[in-house]
């Protein structure tokens, strides 16, 4: 298993779930819920160190989720993956500090390359903070 | 012009020239009547001095003679005067000093002609009907009207009594008409004028010029004349317009009535109101002209305004509608996108399990394994489409920075070089050297003169030839790419910017590189506009504001 944990978080439950699968079998260990509420949930119980993020979901949307994760685990990295390429959503959630902004459909591949990068990101950050990954400690 | 233009041309017309004209035509006639009363005011003013004036110097004339004859009456006595040579004697005293007296004789109480001298065989006439006689025996001395008499020529006569007791006579003498009628002609002025003397029945006394013999009825309504003296306007039979004089003389016995044309003395008055006259034609003429030529100015200028604010609409309804066709675009993006990695996510998942190996092991595994591929391929090629839906809808703000568009350019072409190498499409590059740095954003500009590129290279076809300019033009920087190709034909050219137009083959263009480029000048400040020849080519025009990089 990889070093860190990645949580999927998509209301679109075909795609979550396959995606989910095919990260833990390349090793990466990945959780998948299907909408923001699901997602503070599951990171009070299980720890994450990237957030694959859907925008536009039904109840608590992507940016709300964002806003969330960001005040109660800022050393979280959060990648935001949607359909709809909106100015705004864009423009908020990088302000909002989330790591990237994808656009559907994305290579597997790339969207692993993303997240070891998020991954890289969060160690150094962590370094610098004094909060490093949790299997490191 | 057209109509609402005309309508509104004719409008402002009347009511300019109904402003300008009224007070000014108005100013001009009111000073035009008054000249006109105030000339006649005075003629007349000065007609009615001179009918005074005339007046006093016939009933002088007339009073020196009665005094005359009165004072001789008392003085002399019957027998004296009675004898015809004493009589010839004084008449030619009398009339030494030209007192214009015809004759002269002694008529006694009983009315019989005593003794006469002069012209006429009157000696011996009984007068004691005739009325002169009766008023002189009453009043002590009179003048008569002009009347026939025995010697049936126009005359009148002054006569006055003698009286001594119980003896009393009457001399009486004729005055000289021609001297008497010279006396009132004096009153006439200028070649139309008349002056004439009438009793109280309307006879003339003297004769008038143009209105008719002594004794004739006059053409004078007497009852209308006031008293004393006064002027009227009043016709002449003949049908003058004429301003009269009337004066009373004699205390209202006879009336002296001078005519004037006023035409004839107000013609040189009248030259000062005919030449205002003719400035006021005038001017009214400068006026209208002037209203005219601001009119159609004016107009003008409007027409040319609504055209341009009516061109400007036209253009916000085109990005407008490009605005709600990216909204929709991006929708549209998103419903496909996520059907689309679902779709990526279950066909890669079944790759990731039937390995190489384990499709080896199936009878047609290697069927399933190309097809799996060739899902992926789909869903790529489906993903290209949307992603390059959702450019076009992006709204981003242009991220600006100081930029060279020439290296831009330059840098454009090097992405294309190659494919027109290939195609053998001779690209030159024609690009002022002196262009000013802009502000600008440098990956939106490259896509559009990448686009611009690539759809000249495509319109050439092989062995084409494109050119592209670069001009600083005052605050504009034009960059132009013109190619050899066939151009866009007529009913085409105004669709080609609207999204997912395309003339190209289907696979071979999204329709959206025009209308993104399009989207993206506007956003820059800029435009970007085709110059069509249809059968020469086309040459599509970017132009930029020049606007220092310092200015925010």
């Amino acid at each position: 298993m990889s070093p860190f944990k990645v949580l999927v978080v998509d209301d679109e439950r075909d795609f979550l779930e396959s995606l989910v699968r095919r990260l833990q079998r390349r090793s990466v260990d990945a959780a998948g819920v299907t909408s923001g509420e699901a997602a503070l949930e599951h990171l009070k119980v299980h720890k994450a160190d990237v957030v694959v993020l859907d925008v536009k979901m039904p109840g608590m949307n992507g940016i709300e989720a964002l806003r969330h994760i960001k005040q109660h685990y800022p050393e979280v990295e959060v990648i935001l993956l949607t359909g709809h390429a909106s100015v705004e959503s864009g423009v908020e959630g990088l302000a909002l500090e989330a790591f990237d902004y994808l656009i559907k459909p994305v290579k597997l591949d790339e969207l692993i390359e993303r997240i070891m990068e998020a991954f890289d990101r969060r160690k150094v950050v962590g370094e610098l903070t004094g909060s490093p990954p949790p299997d490191q400690s | 012009m057209t109509r609402p233009y005309a309508n509104l041309s004719r409008r402002m017309t009347i009511v300019a020239l109904l402003v300008a004209l009224l007070p000014l035509n108005g100013l001009g006639f009111s000073l035009y009547y008054y000249y006109n009363y105030a000339n006649t005011q005075a003629l007349k003013e000065e007609l009615r001095i001179r009918a005074l004036n005339r007046a006093s110097a016939i009933e002088l004339f007339l009073a020196e003679r009665t005094a005359l004859l009165e004072v001789l009456a008392h003085g002399a006595r019957l027998t004296q005067l009675s004898n015809e040579s004493e009589l010839a004697n004084l008449l030619s005293i009398m009339n030494r000093r030209s007192w214009s007296f015809v004759d002269l004789g002694i008529i006694d109480k009983e009315g019989r002609h005593r003794a006469y001298v002069g012209p006429y065989l009157l000696k011996e006439q009984k007068y004691l009907d005739a009325p002169w006689f009766q008023q002189a025996m009453q009043k002590g001395v009179y003048t008569s009207d002009v009347f026939l008499g025995y010697r049936q020529v126009p005359h009148f006569v002054i006569a006055a009594k003698h009286e001594n007791g119980s003896d009393s006579w009457v001399l009486r003498a004729t005055i000289d008409s021609d001297v008497f009628n010279r006396l009132v002609r004096t009153a006439q002025v200028g070649k139309s004028g008349d002056a004439y003397i009438l009793d109280r029945q309307g006879r003339l006394q003297t004769p008038s010029r143009l209105g008719g013999k002594v004794l004739d009825p006059a053409p004078v309504e007497l009852g209308s004349v006031a008293p004393g003296s006064s002027v009227v306007e009043r016709t002449t039979a003949d049908g003058r317009q004429v301003l009269t004089a009337f004066s009373w003389i004699c205390g209202g016995k006879w009336l002296l009535v001078i005519d004037q044309d006023p035409k004839e003395i107000l013609g040189p008055l009248n030259l000062a109101r005919n030449v205002e006259l003719a400035v006021l034609a005038l001017a009214s003429l400068f006026v209208v002209v002037a209203v005219f030529i601001l009119v159609r100015l004016f107009i003008r200028q409007l027409q040319r305004n609504d055209e341009e604010r009516a061109a400007i609409d036209a253009q916000l309804a085109h990005s407008a509608r490009l605005v709600s066709l990216g909204r929709m675009a991006a929708g549209v993006a998103h419903e496909i996108n996520n059907p689309l990695a679902a779709i990526s996510e279950l066909a890669g998942e079944v790759q990731d399990i039937l390995v190489p190996s384990e499709l080896a092991k199936l009878e047609e595994g290697e069927v399933v394994g190309e097809n799996l591929e060739r899902i992926q391929n789909q869903v790529e090629r489906a993903r290209e489409v949307t992603h390059r839906m959702l450019k076009f809808a992006r709204r981003m703000e242009p991220h600006l920075e100081g930029i060279d568009i020439n290296d831009v350019l330059r840098e454009s072409y090097s992405f294309i070089e190659k494919e027109a190498l290939f195609n053998n499409v001779k690209v030159q590059l024609d690009l002022s050297p002196n262009l000013p740095v802009i502000k600008s954003d440098r990956a939106q500009l490259q896509q559009v003169f990448l686009n611009l590129m690539d759809n000249a290279l495509d319109a050439v076809g092989q062995g084409g030839r494109v050119r592209v300019t670069s001009r600083a033009d005052g605050s504009w920087l034009t960059v132009k790419v013109n190619d050899s190709g066939p151009g866009v034909p007529a009913d085409l050219a105004g669709r080609i910017f609207d999204p997912f137009f395309t003339t190209k083959d289907p696979g071979q263009g999204t329709g959206l590189g025009l209308s993104i480029s399009h989207s993206i000048t506007q956003r820059l400040g800029g435009s970007l506009e085709l110059e069509n020849h249809p059968g020469q080519g086309a040459t599509f025009v970017v132009r930029l504001p020049n606007s220092p990089p310092d200015t925010p």
